[in-house]
């Protein structure tokens, strides 16, 4: 069997994140079909999967062909298309289907094809309404069916790649977890093999890096978010770092700059024993939310160390989020990560009008909520709704959002969030139920 | 070719070799991707009904059809007589195949409507976008509250049930979208 995957990058990475997540996913699967991954934006592809000629009209990245949808397609590709016509394609997030392929699906006497339209996760309950309902197309011969991805049964589940469930499992002990962290500390240092981000690329706060034991050992706290003002972020952090670095005598918190001005009189509470008072490294992905993030840490007066991370490949971006023990994550491949990784994050849904991205949040929150005491969950639905709950995400927009709650009773909060992940791993392979159900109906 | 964003009830598109008539919209779902929504659709020469969810962009045929203007004469159980206003002839479509639109006619409207014909065979009914109803059943009006923003279920004088604003009452007049059955204004 052949699958052809097409995906549009509509803005950003996330279209074709999931997408060639999916088609390694697949391609990983015992008796895996043939796969054509086929990408309006090369260029956005090439920042994921470093090697691609964004100017090829086909070439092949771990034994998948990927194929340029601007037509007309290139000797190769139509070589490939007529050894093996497209018979099961999905389009990520109702992409539609390029010109060149529509002509080859509604010609007459074409071989019959199933079309599957792979839609955007969400907890909403309509996520298993609309799971493998059937759709339609002008042409009998071209069958065409709903996929919705999700958390619940009776949905299609989430990707597990062979790549990320190896990082999940390093992850989930001590020494695996820090030997995560060495790795991805060497990648980012450019002292690891095919290291894709140079020292300068990191910036001038690399050399919170340059003593890997102590970075290995802190409450790593990953970035990647829209646009806004981090400010009470920042704070919330900057008060679980010095509570931290009071609990342990830890010297040199801040950042490079800022070694020693964690303002005296912040430490409250007590620092839950899941952090083991370890200080704190934040690493700001790249993209939207960095700058917004590092203007508010250096408002901040740099009070913890973090890095500007450069754009990095899915596979280490996948052990940065594996191997941090508080996530920010924004979008759809980062989020379903992040809740396979078993460690709390805040999730930041895309804003749409009439804030209806609320919908999306507090559906989120229910299927999170069966995992936690009503008193243990209440703190963490705040976080999440002062986090989301606004019209747009600008550099400028504040919100009273306070994760720091979420601090206060990490242990608890670390035990939730393991629980649903430990009950979506227990779900079925979104990769191999689609699979599954092109071999059962083509 | 016709979009599923140009579909709505009494529309009919062609799937193969399939003439379906879109008998009610069941649901919408929006997000980043686009709108995908569920419609229930009746295969006009079989009379089977199916759901199925269409995301915006797919295109369809546009089938063959005849439009002849209409008023609802009189209606006789779950048969619906309409008269075309040219030829005087009636013509009968059972309630089905006015899917929701059954909802907001009757034969006291003076509005014209639109009969699609395939094959000579009446098929469906396509509503003006507004129409008038009345309430006649609602829990009382609340003065003041003139927000539009709340909503509570009405009965229309057609049977049917709708979500209008607290302000109305019973035998207030509205105006309603018949695409989705919302609430628009109140009618003067």
């Amino acid at each position: 069997m052949t699958i052809d995957i097409l995906c549009k990058v509509v803005d950003n990475y996330g279209d074709i994140g999931v997408a060639w997540r999916l088609a390694r996913a697949l391609s990983e699967l015992p008796d895996p079909p043939r796969l054509r991954l086929v990408v309006d934006d090369l260029e956005a592809f090439v920042a994921l999967r470093p090697g691609l000629d964004p100017r090829a009209t086909f070439q092949v990245a771990k034994g998948i062909e990927v194929v340029a949808w601007q037509g007309p397609l290139g000797p190769e590709a139509a070589a490939s298309f007529r050894a093996r016509p497209a018979s099961a394609i999905v389009e990520c997030f109702a992409c539609g289907r390029p010109d060149w392929l529509e002509d080859m699906l509604f010609a007459p006497g074409a071989p019959p094809s199933l079309v599957v339209d792979l839609e955007h996760l969400t907890a909403e309950p309509y996520a298993a309404e609309l799971h493998l309902m059937p759709s339609l197309t002008r042409s009998a011969s071209v069958r065409k069916a709903m996929f919705l991805p999700g958390f619940d049964e009776g949905t299609g589940g989430l990707v597990l790649d062979r790549s990320f469930e190896q990082t999940l499992a390093r992850a989930s002990s001590e020494e695996g977890r820090a030997e995560l962290r060495r790795s991805v500390i060497a990648t980012l240092t450019g002292a690891a093999p095919g290291a894709a981000a140079q020292p300068d690329a990191i910036g001038p706060v690399g050399a919170a890096l340059a003593a890997p034991d102590d970075a290995v050992g802190r409450f790593w706290v990953a970035v990647f978010g829209y646009e806004r003002d981090y400010g009470r972020i920042v704070a919330d952090l900057a008060a679980f770092a010095a509570r931290c670095a009071a609990r342990c005598g830890v010297a040199g918190t801040g950042g490079d700059d800022a070694r020693g001005s964690v303002p005296a009189g912040t430490v409250r509470g007590s620092v839950p024993d899941a952090t083991s008072g370890r200080p704190l490294l934040a690493l700001a992905a790249a993209g939207k939310s960095q700058a917004c993030f590092l203007a508010a840490w250096e408002a901040a007066g740099r009070p913890f160390p973090a890095l500007a991370l450069p754009f990095l490949p899915q596979e280490t971006w996948d052990r940065i989020l594996a191997a941090s023990d508080f996530s920010i994550v924004r979008g759809e491949d980062s989020w379903a990560r992040a809740a396979l990784a078993g460690r709390p994050f805040l999730w930041q849904a895309y804003p749409q009008a009439e804030r209806h991205q609320m919908v999306k949040v507090e559906a989120f929150l229910r299927r999170l909520q069966r995992h936690f005491r009503p008193a243990d969950f209440a703190p963490i639905a705040r976080a999440y709704r002062a986090f989301n709950d606004r019209d747009r995400d600008e550099s400028g927009t504040a919100g009273d959002e306070s994760p720091g709650s979420l601090f206060d009773a990490y242990g608890t909060a670390a035990a939730g969030f393991q629980a649903l992940a430990a009950s979506l791993a227990a779900r079925t392979n979104l990769a191999a139920d689609l699979l599954t159900f092109f071999r059962e109906s083509v | 070719m016709v979009v599923t964003s140009d579909l709505r009830t009494g529309s009919v598109f062609k799937s193969g070799n399939d003439a379906l008539f879109v008998q009610r919209i069941l649901g919408q779902k929006t997000g980043r991707g686009g709108m995908v929504t569920r419609f229930r659709v009746r295969n006009i020469v079989t009379g089977q009904t199916s759901d199925v969810a269409l995301d915006a962009g797919e295109k369809f045929e546009e089938v063959d059809l005849d439009i002849h203007q209409m008023k609802l004469s009189y209606i006789d159980g779950d048969t619906y007589v309409f008269m075309d206003q040219t030829s005087f002839e009636q013509y009968e479509l059972a309630k089905d195949d006015l899917g929701d639109n059954a909802g907001y006619i009757s034969p006291d409207d003076d509005y014209e409507v639109e009969i699609t014909f395939y094959e000579g065979k009446p098929v469906g009914v396509t509503l003006p976008i507004l129409i008038e109803r009345t309430i006649t059943y609602c829990e009382p009006g609340v003065k003041g509250d003139t927000s539009g923003k709340t909503f509570k279920p009405a009965t229309l004088d057609t049977g049917i049930e709708v979500s209008v604003p607290l302000f109305c009452d019973i035998g207030t007049k509205i105006r309603l979208d018949t695409r989705d059955g919302s609430f628009v204004e109140r009618a003067k």
